[in-house]
């Protein structure tokens, strides 16, 4: 899911860097007032963390292995904004020291990864687990749950990034400036590992990091999970609202799974995979699963050619749609869910309170 | 020794183990946790051997980290910018002039961007050549249907080609991975981590954000150390291959564990900080100087980046 | 190390008399604490943690005075690492009250700028564990973090972190980065950074555990040259070879988390029933000419590396 320099325009790129700037000023303001002092070495460490768990190999059916981020479950260990930081220094390190994603690319792989799958998880996870016990199954099946809506969430955008290039850049006579596939090609790519698979590490590592976290180490869980409770030994450690009891769940969860699954199912059907699909997923996702290459030299799926609404406009502001509607894609998923389950909280909080 | 002999059960003091040492010519296929493992060390092999380059006296190694930064960074959007491939091939030439200036083994650089980084991009981009994921003029079609070949709503076209806008797009996309991957190597190959990240100060890039991020790499080789030690100790203690689904455990066992340290070493680290003075306003040595050979290093990356973009517009 | 003990000695000594002369405190929330021998410069009374539900250290009163080398001896879990902390104010007691240089040593107290800067500049702490205190770039980096966060100029900071790496015997790690460095040298480093603070008084936690005889040594011989500086030194051990090395008063905490008690190197280790009822010496099966037979051991350091 690390784009490397190159796929995007530097237009693209620096559109997204555009969106991070807030968002970081954002987080790091939200982090300081809740972690104060603390939060260079809890986020340091998490970011640290995070980096080391993206070097695990994770078994997959087919006989290879596929890598977590892991973003969803240090949000909910260290909070969610402390998690936007901590997952952009590990990408940063990643990029600057390993040459894993490019380095103008950073804003791009910052806004899937750090920004949106963080967010996304974590909201998903607190609504799903919303009036649950710390020690409770609904915490860990919750958080395996947001882990699968991050991922997905964060693959999504990859695509649509890298998939609005081919109409957006290209020379004279048609051929792509930056990646040559379009959103036609890219999303499928993505989002059927994704969302059969890759989703789906990320879901169970992050459930069972959690399963087991409550039968060793449950304080740790206590600091952004359900229960406001300091566990540091250290000066104060940041509570979040104690959430008890909780009506509207299982509707909310219902337009949730709608939300995140509805428009990955519009924008999936009717299209099928070709031989690149393998190859893009192994390159970006560590793996090829055997069943998917076998397939591929069968199949040779046929897109349906159409262009975007801006397609032939090459200049530096033709990319103003590129990222624009990246963003408001990204944005409209992480702002809907976080929205919803800010608004759900908070409500509840007052009923209570 | 009695007392121990007493409390030991019989197996524990038996001599003989079951099985005899000679190969039995099986092959233990290298699961998850191996190549885990090895994938650990090669990043902390990595991060030695770039410190060392980083350290030998070269051109790039004695410009100013910011000065570089700049530089590099400046390079790599022009390199962003270009629409044809042989301006990529002319600023490759010159990441490859850097590296020889720089003390890098040529080889080294050569094989570290080409073995690994524009394969994958390669092969990627492999389907996007052909007319029928990507129309356009045929170059060199490979086969001729004859007629229109339909897959259901699928149409195939009438004939599978190579075609001209597929090839230039995938050349230009590899050799811009490519320039793009050296450009970021030569950054990273010659500058001492704890100055690059403190050069990211003319970025405007809060304090905060820099301790964060150079603790934050500190400590991934703790962690690492960590991470590979429990992997170690489960091969160690393993007779015969492992199921995946018990890798998946172990995985996300070693996960919580990493995690539960983690936090405790966080907490420490904290201490340990307030303990000498730290109150959430981070104080750090800077000792960066910007001397004629820097300013002289910017401008020749501007002029290299205004030709490139020059020469670019003039090609059309 | 030979390197490093070369710098020993007398000049050493000289340089750590000047160092601690040259620490002037921003504001005067403490006393001066030079030339006040007897001065009480921690004051325990009836001091408890208890962490969630787990109690660490239960009423514990004692007094520590300037100049003092003091060892703190006990078993794993006994407490004398929570202990310590409360001394370096990292965490408070949850009974009782401790007073540092007359203050009371509580959260409030130390958010106060001038007390809190007043306070790390006099006491220093060297963690069990080298790599929680060793979070920087680099050796150099390492050693400034403390007089930089303390406020002092960069030329002076720069001239500290000097000292200390000669003093030491530190030049040629100077540049390295913590995680390339062996145990002893890390142990060092750590060291080094507290030092460039300047402290009066300087606390040890399990300052042998994990390490090498030859350092092991470097480390107890530091030690009691700091204490002939006229550093307060504090030692949580349970290291008996140590304490009658580096400590004039022995205080023993007991698996209870009270004091035991309290005495001389001598009296304590020469009280076997004390040292047996504080976990600190069992019996353990010897030979001796081909003869197996009991007499009480004590723990060693690598019995019980890993107290957390």
């Amino acid at each position: 899911m690390h784009i490397p320099d190159g796929y995007i325009s530097p237009q693209t790129a620096g559109g997204l860097w555009a969106m991070m700037v807030p968002a970081w000023y954002w987080a790091g303001h939200k982090v300081k007032s809740t972690l104060s002092t603390r939060q260079a070495p809890l986020v340091a460490i998490g970011a640290a963390f995070i980096f080391v768990i993206m070097m695990f190999n994770i078994p997959v059916p087919g006989g290879t292995t596929a890598h977590a981020v892991g973003g969803t479950l240090v949000a909910v260990v260290i909070g969610p904004w402390a998690a936007v930081i901590a997952v952009t220094v590990a990408l940063v390190i990643q990029a600057l020291f390993f040459g894993d994603g490019g380095i103008l690319a950073i804003g791009a792989n910052c806004f899937n990864m750090a920004l949106a799958l963080p967010l996304s998880g974590y909201y998903s996870y607190r609504l799903l687990s919303a009036g649950s016990r710390p020690a409770s199954t609904r915490q860990w099946i919750a958080a395996g749950a947001g882990g699968y809506v991050g991922v997905n969430v964060a693959a999504l955008l990859t695509a649509i990034e890298i998939g609005v290039q081919p109409g957006l850049f290209h020379s004279a006579d048609g051929a792509a400036l930056y990646s040559p596939y379009q959103l036609s090609e890219s999303i499928p790519a993505m989002m059927i590992a994704h969302l059969s698979l890759i989703g789906f590490v990320e879901a169970s590592v992050t459930a069972l990091a959690v399963l087991y976290l409550q039968r060793t180490n449950a304080g740790i869980l206590n600091n952004f999970g359900a229960a406001g409770r300091s566990v540091s030994a250290y000066g104060p450690a940041a509570t979040a609202g104690n959430v008890t009891g909780f009506k509207l769940r299982p509707l909310i969860t219902g337009v949730v799974l709608l939300l995140v699954f509805a428009p990955l199912g519009l924008l999936a059907a009717g299209t099928a995979w070709g031989e690149w699909s393998p190859a893009e997923v192994g390159a970006k996702l560590g793996f090829i699963p055997e069943g998917m290459r076998r397939l591929s030299g069968i199949w040779s799926g046929i897109m349906p050619d159409y262009a975007l609404p801006g397609q032939g406009e090459t200049g530096f502001w033709g990319a103003v749609p590129g990222y624009l509607i990246s963003g408001i894609v990204g944005l409209g998923l992480v702002g809907a869910i976080a929205y919803g389950a800010a608004k759900l909280l908070s409500r509840r909080a007052e009923r209570t309170g | 020794m009695a007392e121990i002999k007493a409390a030991t059960p019989e197996w524990m003091l038996a001599a003989r183990q079951t099985g005899s040492c000679i190969p039995t010519g099986e092959r233990l296929k290298p699961g998850a946790i191996e190549r885990t493992v090895r994938g650990l060390s090669r990043a902390l092999r990595e991060t030695v051997f770039a410190e060392k380059v980083a350290s030998r006296d070269g051109l790039l190694q004695g410009v100013d980290p910011r000065a570089k930064l700049v530089g590099l960074l400046g390079l790599l959007i022009v390199a962003a910018l270009v629409r044809h491939w042989y301006v990529l091939l002319g600023l490759y030439a010159l990441t490859l002039a850097a590296a020889r200036l720089s003390r890098i083994s040529p080889w080294f650089f050569v094989k570290r961007v080409w073995l690994f980084i524009p394969i994958f991009a390669g092969i990627i981009v492999l389907p996007s050549l052909f007319n029928v994921v990507r129309p356009g003029d045929p170059l060199w079609t490979i086969w001729d249907f004859g007629r229109e070949v339909t897959f259901g709503p699928w149409s195939l076209g009438e004939s599978l080609a190579v075609t001209r806008q597929g090839l230039d797009g995938a050349v230009l996309l590899v050799m811009r991975v490519a320039v793009s991957v050296s450009l970021a190597m030569l950054l990273t190959l010659t500058t001492r981590w704890a100055d690059l990240l403190k050069a990211l100060r003319v970025f405007l890039v809060p304090r905060i954000f820099i301790l964060i991020l150079s603790m934050t790499y500190r400590y991934i080789f703790l962690l690492l150390g960590l991470a590979s030690d429990m992997f170690v100790a489960r091969t160690s203690r393993m007779v015969g291959p492992a199921t995946p689904g018990e890798d998946r455990r172990f995985a996300a066992g070693s996960m919580g564990t990493l995690l539960g340290k983690s936090h405790t070493l966080s907490d420490e680290i904290y201490a340990a900080m307030i303990s000498r003075g730290y109150n959430g306003e981070p104080m750090s040595m800077h000792r960066f100087q910007m001397r004629a050979h820097d300013w002289s290093w910017l401008a020749a990356a501007f002029v290299i980046g205004l030709v490139a973009m020059g020469g670019d517009r003039f090609l059309g | 190390m030979d390197d490093s003990r070369r710098h020993m000695g007398a000049p050493y000594e000289e340089a750590f008399k000047k160092d601690a002369a040259g620490i002037k405190a921003p504001v005067n929330n403490a006393p001066e604490v030079e030339g006040r021998k007897n001065m009480v410069i921690f004051e325990a009374r009836g001091v408890g943690y208890r962490y969630d539900d787990d109690e660490a250290l239960s009423n514990v009163s004692l007094n520590v005075h300037a100049g003092e080398r003091l060892a703190l001896l006990g078993a794993n879990g006994s407490g004398k690492s929570t202990l310590l902390k409360m001394l370096d104010g990292l965490i408070f007691p949850t009974e009782g009250s401790i007073h540092a240089f007359g203050e009371e040593l509580s959260e409030a107290a130390l958010r106060d700028d001038g007390f809190s800067r007043a306070f790390r500049q006099r006491v220093g702490f060297v963690f069990q564990n080298s790599d929680t205190q060793l979070f920087s770039p680099s050796v150099r980096e390492e050693i400034a973090f403390g007089p930089l966060h303390l406020g002092i100029s960069l030329e002076a900071a720069d001239e500290r972190v000097e000292d200390t790496i000669h003093i030491l015997g530190l030049q040629h790690l100077s540049d390295r980065p913590p995680y390339h460095l062996s145990g002893g040298e890390k142990k060092k480093v750590a060291l080094a950074s507290v030092l460039a603070v300047g402290p009066d008084v300087l606390l040890f936690d399990e300052p042998t555990a994990g390490l090498d005889p030859k350092t092991e040594t470097f480390l107890a011989r530091l030690i009691v040259q700091l204490a002939a500086a006229g550093k307060t030194i504090i030692t949580a051990t349970q290291d008996l070879r140590l304490v009658a090395e580096i400590a004039e008063r022995v205080i023993i905490l007991g698996e209870d988390h009270k004091l035991a008690g309290e005495g001389t190197p001598s009296e304590i280790l020469g009280n076997r029933e004390l040292l047996l009822a504080a976990n600190l010496i069992h019996d353990h099966p010897h030979r001796h000419n081909g003869i197996e037979h009991f007499h009480p051991h004590s723990h060693l350091k690598d019995h019980h590396r890993d107290e957390e």
